[in-house]
C-alpha cells in the first residue's frame, strides 16, 4: 500500500511490565457506589502493590473514562495523588471513547520509546453505575442565563420560560450524536449487511465466557486482578452457559430493521453496560532492569483508524479493519504470524463482520487497497482467555484488561516454545474509530 | 401595493415589505371555505408578488437564524441555508395564495415536493428582492397540482429559488373536463411508487417529540394548526400533529453539511405520508456515485439522496436529494 512507509525505527523499545485492574462488574450491581476515581485508584493502587512502586516518581500516568463528570477533569492526576506512588508524577487525561485505555497506552509508550521518559502507567475507568447525569438543555441555557444576569429580575425571567419536562434530568445516552441510532443498532445494520447469522454470533459469546472461565479457574488473573468492594471476579462471567442457554435470548437490536435483515443480537452476544477499571505498567528496559522488575512483552506498535460511517458507508465498528492492514504491513507481518487474536467483543457480531470483512476480496480491494483478501483468521487464536462478552466492558478499562492479558499470553508462549510470540490488539470505538496494536513477548 | 413592469404575462405588484403570516392564515382560513372546484377549472392570477428591499442584517433575523440553525442541526454560521431562505420567503408565496383571485384553498392543499437551487451564498447582512408566482396547474390523479414558485436576487443576481408544489384534491385544470380522473400527468409521479416501496438500511434514527411542529412553527412562522397541536390537527382531519415537511427536508440538508454540499447546490424534497408527532423516523442518508477508493479524495461535493420512514414498516414520509452545483464565475 501507498500510504504505508517502512517504519522508523524508534530509538529504543517500550516493555510491558504487568497489569492490575478489577474485577469488573455488571452496572448496578457491586460498584453502585463506586466513583471513576475511587475505581481507578484502586486498580492503581494494586499495581503500585505488586511491583513495589510506593513513593516512585513515574514518567507520568495516561488514561481516562468515558462517562466522566465535568469535576474529574484531572481524573487521572487526581488518582494519582490518592495513590502511594510520588505526588511528583505527572499524568493526564485522555478520551476517545472505548479506544481510550489503549490510545493511553499508545501515547506513553511513545514517550518511553523517544526517551523522553523511563516509566509510565496507562490505563482507563468507568462507571455506568455512578454516570453523571447533566440538565436538559434548556434548564442548562436558562441557569447560564441567569449565571450571567446582573439584577433580581433579570437572574428569574429565564426561568420562567422553562416547562416541566425541562427539569427532567438527562442521562447519558451510547447514541451517536451524528445519527441517533445506539451503537447496538449501528452495529445490527453492520451485522445484516455482512450476514452474520445468529448461531455464529453464539459461539463466539460462548467461547469467551467458557474461555474466561478457565483462565480464572487455572489462576491466570491472580496477579492481574486486585479485588475490590467484595468482588472477587468478573460477575458478568457465566462459565455454565451453553449455545442452547444463549439461543433462548430475545433479539434486542435491529428489531425494526427493513427485510431480508433478521434481529440477530441478544443480550447474550452483545456486551452488557459493565463498572470497572484497569492499568499497566510500561517501562524502558534500562529502567525495568533498575528496577529488578521482569518484563512481559514489548508494545512494538500501534496503529488508529476511522471510518466514515455517518451516511452508511462503512460500519460504526469497522475502523480496527482498516487499521490492521496497515499496522501489519508497516511491520512486515502477516495474518499467520499472530499466535494471539486480542478482538474487543462489543459485540460477538464485531468480530465476525471484522473476519468477515478481512476474508472478502472485493472489500479489501476496494475498501482497504488491498490487491486480495487479507486473510482468514485462525479461529483458535481467538481471544484464547476470553474478552468483553464474558468479562463486561466498563469502556475506557477494556484497553488495560486486554493489554495486560496480551502480554502475559505472549511470554508464557515464548517460555514454553522458545520462539518469539505475537499478539495483536483491536479495539472498535464510538465515533467510527479503532486502535490496535502488536504486542510481542520480551 | 405599486404596479410594475410584466414578466411573463404576469402584472408585477410590489410589496411594501414582507407580509405577516399570522394574518395571512387568517385570511386564509376564512377565504378557504370559498375556494370550491368550479365548472371552467383552475385559472391561476396572473400576478408576481415583488418585495424589492428584503434586509437580513438586523438583529431579529440573525436571532431567528440561529435559532433555526439550532433547531434543524446546522452548523451557526453566516451563511443562510437552502431552507432558511425558503421560511424567509414564505410569506410572499402565502400572500399570493391567499388572494381573492387565487382559486385554491390554502388549508385543505398537500404539499407535495419542493426543489430549491441555491445558486449562489447569501449571508446575513444581505438585502434581497424577493419574487413570488404561481404557475403550471396541471392534472393529479386527485385533483390539480399546481407550482408555487419564489425566487430571491441579491445585487441583482439570483441567488436562490424555490418550487413547491402542492396539490389541491378535487380541483380540475381549465380548459381539461375529466382530468381529475385522468392519467398521472408527470412521469415522476410518486403515489404508485410508493406501493413498491422497501425501506432500505437505515443510517440514522430521528426522535421528534411532541413539541416539533410547534418549534419548527416558532422559528419558520408557519403556524398551520395541523402542526401544533393534536387538538388543532384534528380539526383538519390528521389524528395527531404533523411534522412540517420542510422541518424533515431541513434536518436530511443539515445532515449531509456545507462541507458536503458545498455552497451551490440543489436540494429536492417529495413527500408521501405525514410524521405524525410524537414520532420515530429511521433515515437513510446515503452518499450516491462512485466509490472513493483509499488514499483518493472525493471530487468536490458530493450528492446525496435521502429517505425517510416508520422504524420497522414500509411507511414512507419523503424523500430527496442533495445536490452540489457548479457555483457561478465570479466577477
Amino acid at each position: 500500500m501507498a500510504t504505508n512507509q517502512p517504519p522508523t525505527a524508534a530509538p529504543r523499545d517500550a516493555y510491558i511490565v504487568g497489569g492490575n485492574r478489577i474485577p469488573f462488574s455488571r452496572a448496578g450491581k457491586k460498584y453502585v457506589n463506586a466513583s471513576n476515581q475511587e475505581m481507578f485508584t484502586a486498580a492503581l493502587e494494586g499495581l503500585v502493590a505488586r511491583f513495589g512502586l510506593q513513593g516512585e516518581r513515574l514518567g507520568e500516568v495516561a488514561g481516562g473514562a468515558v462517562l466522566k463528570h465535568s469535576r474529574d477533569f484531572n481524573l487521572i492526576r487526581e488518582s494519582v495523588l490518592g495513590s502511594s506512588l510520588s505526588a511528583q508524577t505527572p499524568a493526564y487525561d485522555v478520551q476517545q471513547a472505548c479506544a481510550t485505555g489503549l490510545e493511553a497506552a499508545i501515547a506513553v509508550t511513545n514517550k518511553i520509546r523517544l526517551g523522553q521518559i523511563e516509566s509510565a502507567i496507562a490505563g482507563g475507568t468507568d462507571t455506568v453505575s455512578d454516570a453523571p447525569i447533566a440538565v436538559s438543555e434548556r434548564l442548562r441555557k436558562a441557569l447560564l442565563e441567569a449565571n450571567h444576569a446582573k439584577t433580581l429580575g433579570a437572574r428569574i425571567r429565564p426561568f420562567t420560560r422553562l416547562k416541566p419536562a425541562d427539569l427532567a434530568p438527562a442521562s447519558p445516552s451510547t447514541s451517536e450524536p451524528r445519527t441517533g441510532l445506539s451503537m447496538g443498532e449501528h452495529q445490527a445494520i453492520t451485522t445484516a449487511k455482512w450476514g452474520i447469522a445468529r448461531e455464529a454470533q453464539d459461539e463466539v459469546a460462548l467461547n469467551s465466557h467458557h474461555n474466561l472461565a478457565r483462565a480464572w479457574d487455572a489462576g491466570f488473573f491472580d496477579d492481574l486482578v486486585t479485588p475490590f468492594r467484595g468482588l472477587t471476579r468478573d460477575d458478568n462471567l457465566r462459565g455454565d452457559t451453553s449455545l442452547e442457554k444463549l439461543s433462548k435470548l430475545k433479539p434486542v437490536f435491529g428489531l425494526k430493521l427493513p427485510e431480508p435483515a433478521v434481529p440477530t443480537m441478544t443480550a447474550g452476544n452483545s456486551t452488557p453496560l459493565t463498572d470497572g477499571a484497569s492499568a499497566v505498567l510500561f517501562a524502558s528496559r534500562e529502567w525495568a532492569d533498575a528496577h529488578d522488575l521482569p518484563v512481559l512483552a514489548r508494545f512494538v506498535d500501534a496503529e488508529t483508524a476511522a471510518v466514515d460511517f455517518v451516511h452508511g458507508h462503512e460500519g460504526l465498528l469497522m475502523a480496527p479493519v482498516h487499521a490492521v492492514p496497515r499496522l501489519l504491513a508497516r511491520n512486515g507481518l502477516a495474518l499467520e504470524d499472530i499466535d494471539f487474536f486480542e478482538i474487543h467483543e462489543a459485540f460477538a457480531s464485531t468480530v465476525l463482520t471484522t473476519f468477515a470483512a478481512w476474508e472478502d476480496e472485493e472489500y479489501c480491494r476496494t475498501e482497504l487497497g488491498l490487491d486480495g483478501a487479507f486473510g482468514k483468521v485462525d479461529r483458535s487464536r481467538l481471544n484464547v482467555n476470553g474478552s468483553s462478552l464474558a468479562a463486561g466492558h466498563p469502556f475506557a478499562a477494556t484497553g488495560g484488561r486486554i493489554i495486560a492479558t496480551a502480554a502475559k499470553l505472549v511470554a508464557a508462549r515464548a517460555a514454553e516454545t522458545g520462539r518469539p510470540a505475537r499478539a495483536l490488539i483491536s479495539v472498535c470505538a464510538a465515533g467510527g474509530l479503532g486502535a490496535t496494536a502488536i504486542v510481542e513477548s520480551a | 401595493m405599486t404596479g410594475g413592469p410584466a414578466s411573463d404575462g404576469r402584472r408585477v405588484e410590489d410589496l411594501p415589505g414582507l407580509p405577516g403570516l399570522g394574518g395571512l392564515y387568517v385570511k386564509g382560513a376564512a377565504a378557504s371555505a370559498t375556494k370550491r372546484p368550479r365548472p371552467g377549472g383552475v385559472t391561476l392570477p396572473a400576478v408576481t408578488y415583488r418585495v424589492p428591499g428584503v434586509a437580513t442584517g438586523d438583529p431579529a433575523t440573525a436571532a431567528r437564524l440561529r435559532a433555526y440553525q439550532d433547531l434543524v442541526g446546522e452548523p451557526a454560521s453566516d451563511v443562510l441555508p437552502a431552507g432558511f431562505l425558503h421560511v424567509l420567503v414564505f410569506p410572499v408565496a402565502t400572500a399570493l395564495m391567499v388572494r381573492g383571485d387565487f382559486p385554491l384553498p390554502l388549508l385543505g392543499m398537500v404539499h407535495l415536493r419542493n426543489a430549491i437551487r441555491m445558486l449562489r451564498p447569501v449571508r446575513l447582512g444581505d438585502v434581497l428582492e424577493v419574487r413570488a408566482w404561481a404557475e403550471n396547474p396541471r392534472p393529479h390523479r386527485r385533483g390539480v397540482q399546481v407550482d408555487v414558485v419564489a425566487e430571491a436576487d441579491v445585487s441583482g443576481e439570483l441567488a436562490w429559488r424555490g418550487v413547491s408544489t402542492y396539490l389541491a384534491k378535487g380541483f380540475q385544470v381549465a380548459g381539461a373536463p375529466g382530468s381529475a380522473t385522468a392519467e398521472s400527468a408527470e412521469p415522476s409521479e410518486p403515489v404508485e411508487a410508493r406501493d413498491f416501496w422497501t425501506p432500505p438500511l437505515p443510517t440514522g434514527r430521528w426522535r421528534l417529540d411532541a413539541g416539533t411542529g410547534r418549534a419548527y412553527g416558532a422559528v419558520s412562522g408557519d403556524r398551520n394548526p395541523i402542526h401544533m397541536s393534536a387538538l388543532s390537527a384534528k380539526a383538519f382531519g390528521f389524528p395527531k400533529a404533523i411534522a412540517h415537511g420542510m422541518y424533515t427536508a431541513a434536518r436530511a440538508l443539515a445532515d449531509v453539511g456545507p462541507a458536503h454540499r458545498g455552497e451551490a447546490y440543489e436540494w429536492t424534497v417529495e413527500f408521501f405520508r405525514p410524521v405524525l408527532l410524537p414520532g420515530t423516523v429511521d433515515v437513510a442518508i446515503r452518499r450516491t456515485g462512485g466509490v472513493v477508493h483509499p488514499g483518493e479524495r472525493p471530487a468536490s461535493g458530493s450528492s446525496y439522496v435521502y429517505d425517510g420512514w416508520r422504524p420497522g414498516k414500509d411507511t414512507r414520509h419523503f424523500t430527496g436529494t442533495v445536490t452540489p452545483l457548479p457555483l457561478p464565475p465570479k466577477e
